[in-house]
């Protein structure tokens, strides 16, 4: 079982129940490759460093999830899919994730602050 | 041939006489920060205005950590948190 941490980038014009709605979808979709989910990340709508599919903004989710090697092509077919994923990015984690979760955890604060 | 090597040589003069000489390793000795590809403010230490990446020799990094930091600049700049280059950035 592998660490992976997914980052995808919503189109600014989905908000509100449209964008939870597609959150959620892809909760789903990982729950359906028997994935655990370890974190999800909201960041909110970000100002991009380079215009994406012609848009400024985007919202920023990221997911950090434990699961088979195989689960990843399918995942990423599924964004592929969507066409209000404007950009994603999977990426290994060598080292665990636990230990961001207790530091995320020990200094809630800190970190609520590096979120900004 | 000539104008080429000219025009060159400023250009890059000027970007290292803005960087001093950081003497040691930021990340071997002092902090404890970890490199990672969504801490876009400390990777903003390592890029220049262009966006471009600071080479180790200005910003003293040992070579694992110049990796490091490389490879997270890169992710970064995939998922538009950093700037490919200061040209097209509309805002």
């Amino acid at each position: 079982m592998r660490t992976y941490e997914n980052i995808m980038i919503v189109h600014p014009d989905k908000v509100g129940d449209e964008y939870n709605a597609i959150v959620e979808k892809f909760k789903g979709v990982l729950s359906d490759l028997n994935a655990n989910l370890l974190k999800v990340d909201e960041w909110g709508a970000r100002k991009l460093a380079y215009p994406v599919k012609k848009q400024g903004r985007g919202s920023y989710v990221l997911t950090v999830f434990e699961g088979e090697p195989t689960i990843i092509d399918e995942f990423e077919r599924r964004l592929r899919l969507d066409e209000s994923i404007i950009k994603f990015q999977t990426v290994q984690l060598e080292k665990g994730f636990v230990e961001d979760d207790s530091a995320a955890a020990a200094e809630e604060g800190q970190g609520a602050e590096e979120e900004e | 041939m000539a104008e080429r090597s000219t025009s060159g040589a400023p250009a890059k003069r000027s970007v290292r006489r803005r960087f001093s000489r950081r003497k040691g390793c930021r990340f071997c000795a002092d902090s404890t920060l970890k490199i990672d590809y969504k801490e876009v403010r400390n990777l903003r230490y390592f890029v220049t205005e262009r966006g471009k990446i600071v080479p180790r020799r200005i910003s003293g990094n040992c070579a694992e950590h110049q990796r490091k930091i490389r490879e997270a600049i890169k992710r970064a700049r995939n998922i538009a948190l950093l700037p490919f280059t200061a040209g097209h950035s509309l805002d």
